[in-house]
């Protein structure tokens, strides 16, 4: 007998017989995405910021002191680990099955998250290019502001269908939409 | 009546991300000290009314523990500092 193992993203089920035409205020559920933690040994902290901050290909999450989280597309997976690898002073560890990432954009993203989080999204509070963790829908999660109006959510796996769904329903009255998006 | 924490890592955020230890004050005593010392360590604590020092963990952001001068009364916030500074600076003193 041969066994096929096949990838079925955790979102399948929740986003089967949605609307794929998007509207402006969109969900993208990555599909595949890659998403490596990065611990900084004690003492370590500061040079390791340094050299996350020139590193090319992923975006860099803040998450603590001496801690972040970086994604980055499928493709990068393996030669994003090994440019990690190689920062002395640093531990790093692939997440990318525990993980889900989840880009709400469009006119209305800010004020569907100020449903989800308890924390000020402002522009001058938080910035484009920042990111913290947070509460989001309940649960413990990285928030990054990647663009305008464009955030993007990391969550553990098993919570994703919660936060999914919780957001999808905070967005109902500004019609918004979720598909995967391929990369 | 929000109770919102500066985390000094993370910034304003809700009470319901923290969780709270409790009381910051006590020393923890030598490992060769009396066993009265440890009982009071261990079980006894004020119950002060007003400014104390709490120990807050932010469970829902940085994951780091943070010290937090707060008013018990009337729930104002005066300082937070991670735990580590805090104990720094005590151990300078």
């Amino acid at each position: 007998m041969t066994l096929h193992f096949l990838h079925r993203h955790v979102l399948e089920d929740h986003l089967a017989g949605f609307e794929t035409r998007p509207n402006p205020n969109h969900v993208n559920v990555a599909r595949r995405p890659v998403i490596l933690s990065v611990l900084a040994h004690s003492g370590h902290e500061a040079a390791v910021a340094e050299r996350l901050a020139e590193l090319a290909g992923g975006s860099v999450r803040f998450c603590g002191p001496g801690e972040w989280l970086v994604a980055g597309p499928a493709l990068l997976g393996e030669e994003l680990a090994d440019r990690l690898g190689e920062i002395p002073g640093a531990s790093v560890c692939d997440q990318s099955d525990g993980k889900v990432l989840m880009a709400i954009g469009g006119p209305s993203a800010r004020k569907i998250l100020a449903k989800c989080v308890a924390a000020d999204l402002h522009g001058d509070v938080f910035a484009e290019g920042q990111s913290a963790n947070m509460l989001c829908c309940h649960v413990a999660s990285n928030l990054a502001r990647t663009g305008a109006d464009l955030f993007e959510i990391i969550v553990p796996r098993s919570f994703a269908g919660s936060v999914f769904e919780e957001l999808m329903e905070m967005g109902r009255e500004y019609a918004l939409t979720a598909s995967f998006s391929e990369d | 009546m929000a109770s919102l924490i500066t985390c000094p890592h993370c910034g304003t955020r809700p009470k319901e991300e923290f969780t709270i230890r409790g009381d910051a004050a006590p020393r923890r005593p030598g490992s060769a000290d009396r066993d009265e010392a440890w009982y009071a360590y261990v079980y006894i604590r004020d119950n002060p009314k007003g400014r104390i020092l709490e120990y807050w963990h932010h469970a829902g952001g940085c994951r780091r523990w943070l010290v937090v001068d707060r008013d018990n009364l009337t729930h104002e916030v005066f300082g937070v500092v991670d735990a580590a500074d805090f104990q720094r600076t005590e151990a300078a003193e």
